[in-house]
């Protein structure tokens, strides 16, 4: 009988007439007050025997910057890196476990995790637990079997491979010049820009990105970080 | 632990003075309901809390990486709504030998959590052969703990030692969040506090100029924050692993020399007799404590 | 209203010279009505002494359970309870119910081992405050932080001690509607505990 009235409770749970914009991005809409969140644009581009990973650095509490040298970007594995946006808790958490289970299971199996089992543990603590987290997150790098990939996990919990990737409050600004930028088989140094470029845009529109850009390159023969200063972004024609 | 432990113990009855650890959420059940009557009791539409507010610490504290250690810096008010609970607390909390932690927040889960933690620190060297503890190790710990209650326990962080690798200073949320930083601040007066550091720091400062501009941070709260005051508290932790601890190194809002200045007046002398006394008892102690002999046992009512 | 401000208390707690007193009302109301005239918030554990102003079953529950944890502490170790640990043990008591606390708020006054005075004050779950001079507690907060910071000088012999307690605490509470009625205060020394039931407005 508790069951009966609880459907019909959900079924006359009132739906929205029509969204109405409260000025927020979906990650940042239902934050805890006083959660740290990194409103942030993150990207990924893969390239012929590689792919590049890049995000701003802010980490904000509504209006004030907690830090602004942040680093959202996370190595999970060797080969695996990760950008984070969202509640910086919630993905800090998320990130510290896939890194545990993929160490785990690189020592079980003698033998580097793939991308995509790194990006579907990270979607499966993302689907199962998705009513306590707020998390968007995506998973990018090389591995023998797909070469260069990347994997978009967003807040629902859903993994989706892609030819390229963006993230966070900053992404909705650069859509339409990401996809004029990219082309397939981009060469690392074309990635290499158009990330730079494309995060320097969504951080001159968007209020919770900005900071520096770090990025960092993943090849078969290791990986390299850079970051470019706030006071030198390739912004403009 | 208590995932493994707690299905045995069900079936064998546990000694009388052993109590469960962690929380207890017995009365949990009962406040709501006694919120929820207050508030059907009160007259209407005032939105004030009727749950009592725990200590608060409005507070200030920083902390920065100099040349050859750490520096960290509080301010020392307490306070519960508006009244100053306390004029002088202690915001530096020890954790280990080599590690302190400034916390901001609830007062009461700053000092449980560190409190927790540096027992946690402790055994952990006993187990690893007493072996000096790691800064991360520390953040690592703290951060769990905090994630594991999202946010409820409300401590804010700004963890700082010295270990193998050199100094760090750690910013921790209550939501579990960190960051590794070379200089942060956090609580109500940061923002004030950041602006100092902002303004001021540099790579590779002397000791004297770490502890200069800490204290100028955190007098940059005292004075434009109200949650902050009192006077300021300075932790050092060098990479040699010394460690000073100096309380009270700055205090602008000490009134003794004004008190000693007036003459207090005699009035405020209370003379004996002053108080109607209406029945007086003198009792002298007993020594040596509670004996079996003492303890009356008395049938449960039922 | 707060359900701490319920019953009403007002308790104050003070050191002198190698000596302790903490003084307290005995009015138990229910809300503006008045209850009982000799309702007991100030209990004794050897030589120190724990005051609980709040929740009135809340200071009645406390009471019994630092009762059976002090006990049970005595009997194994053979030996006094500190008022140090006893405030320990209370602070956690408390912040084990973190999120479902106790509505009271405690002082503990007590001479440790060297007879030196020793006071503590602590919120609801159990955040500590030590002081060497006073701590007070319960609805008259504001009035009676006012008195003492007024009243009060460093090392004070018990009987002056216990004027400028007493006069403090009745200035207090004859300007607060939920505690009065009446007073009790216990001065401790080394050799012993002096009791006074004072003399107050019943208004």
């Amino acid at each position: 009988m508790n069951q009966f009235a609880y459907h019909q409770q959900q079924m006359q749970a009132p739906m929205p007439m029509s969204y109405q914009h409260d000025g927020k991005s979906a990650e940042t809409r239902n934050l805890k007050p006083g959660e740290l969140s990194t409103g942030t644009t993150i990207m990924a581009i893969p390239f012929e025997g590689g792919v590049v990973l890049g995000a701003d650095s802010r980490t904000s509490t509504g209006t004030y910057i907690a830090n602004r040298v942040s680093d959202k970007l996370a190595q999970l594995h060797d080969h695996i890196w990760c950008c984070r946006s969202g509640s910086a808790a919630d993905t800090q958490a998320l990130t510290d476990y896939v890194r545990h289970y993929l160490s785990q299971l690189a020592i079980e199996t003698g033998r580097a995790p793939t991308v995509k089992t790194a990006a579907h543990l990270m979607r499966r603590l993302c689907y199962e637990n998705k009513d306590n987290l707020m998390a968007g997150v995506i998973i990018g790098g090389w591995d023998p079997v797909e070469k260069g990939s990347v994997y978009n996990i967003p807040l629902g919990g859903t993994c989706i491979k892609m030819p390229f990737a963006i993230g966070g409050s900053g992404s909705t600004y650069i859509y339409g010049l990401v996809d004029s930028m990219y082309s397939e088989g981009m060469t690392e140094e074309e990635a290499h820009t158009c990330v730079k470029k494309a995060i320097s845009h969504a951080m001159a529109r968007d209020g919770s990105s900005g900071g520096v850009i770090r990025t960092v390159v993943v090849k078969e023969s290791g990986n390299a970080r850079e970051y470019v200063p706030g006071n030198a972004l390739p912004f403009g024609p | 632990m208590s995932e493994f432990t707690n299905n045995t113990v069900n079936s064998v009855k546990k000694p009388v003075e052993e109590t469960p650890s962690g929380f207890s959420f017995d009365n949990i059940h009962r406040n709501a309901m006694i919120e929820q009557m207050s508030k059907q009791q009160a007259a209407s539409g005032s939105n004030s809390s009727y749950l009592p507010q725990a200590t608060k610490t409005g507070t200030t504290i920083v902390g920065l990486v100099y040349k050859d250690g750490v520096v960290l810096g509080a301010d020392t008010r307490a306070t519960g709504g508006t009244e100053v609970a306390d004029k002088n607390c202690e915001k530096i909390h020890y954790l280990a030998p080599n590690i302190y932690c400034c916390g901001a927040g609830t007062a009461a889960d700053t000092e449980k959590t560190t409190e927790l933690i540096s027992s946690q620190l402790d055994l952990l060297r006993m187990n690893t052969e007493g072996s000096q503890s790691r800064v991360v190790t520390a953040c690592t710990m703290l951060k769990r703990m905090l994630f594991r209650y999202q946010g409820h326990v409300s401590a804010a962080l700004v963890l700082g030692g010295v270990d193998v690798d050199g100094p760090h200073v750690y910013q921790i949320y209550p939501h579990g969040s960190t960051a590794k930083l070379s200089y942060t601040t956090m609580g109500s007066g940061s923002l004030a506090a950041m602006s100092v550091f902002e303004s001021g720091y540099v790579d590779g400062m002397t000791e004297e100029e770490g502890i200069e501009l800490v204290k100028r941070a955190i007098l940059a709260g005292v004075f434009n924050d109200l949650g902050s005051g009192s006077n300021v508290d300075v932790c050092v932790i060098r990479n040699d692993g010394t460690t000073k601890m100096d309380r009270g190194a700055v205090q602008p809002n000490d009134v003794t020399p004004l008190r000693n200045a007036i003459n207090r007046s005699d009035k405020l002398n209370m003379r004996s007799g002053t108080t109607a006394v209406l029945k007086s008892s003198f009792k002298p102690h007993s020594v040596g404590g509670v004996t079996l002999a003492d303890v009356t046992v008395t049938d449960m009512e039922t | 209203m707060s359900i701490l401000e319920y019953n009403g208390a007002a308790i104050i707690a003070m050191t002198g010279k190698d000596c302790v007193a903490i003084a307290c009302d005995t009015r138990l109301g229910a809300q503006a009505q008045t209850v009982s005239c000799d309702f007991k918030k100030v209990f004794q554990f050897g030589k120190t002494f724990v005051g609980l102003a709040g929740l009135a079953s809340d200071v009645q529950t406390m009471n019994s359970l630092l009762k059976f944890r002090k006990n049970l502490y005595e009997l194994r170790e053979e030996r006094e309870m500190t008022p140090r640990v006893l405030s320990n043990l209370l602070s956690n008591l408390l912040y084990e119910k973190r999120f479902g606390p106790y509505f009271i708020e405690p002082v503990v006054a007590g001479l440790d081992d060297d007879n030196k005075p020793f006071l503590s004050g602590m919120d609801l779950i159990g955040a500590p405050v030590y002081t060497d001079d006073f701590v007070v507690t319960g609805t008259a907060t504001a009035n009676m932080y006012g008195m003492c910071e007024t009243l009060y000088k460093k090392d004070m012999e018990p009987e002056e001690l216990f004027e400028t307690l007493s006069q403090a605490l009745l200035s207090s509470v004859d300007r607060d509607a939920l505690s009065g009625w009446g007073a009790t205060v216990h001065i401790v020394t080394k050799d012993g505990v002096m009791t006074r039931e004072l003399k107050g407005r019943m208004d």
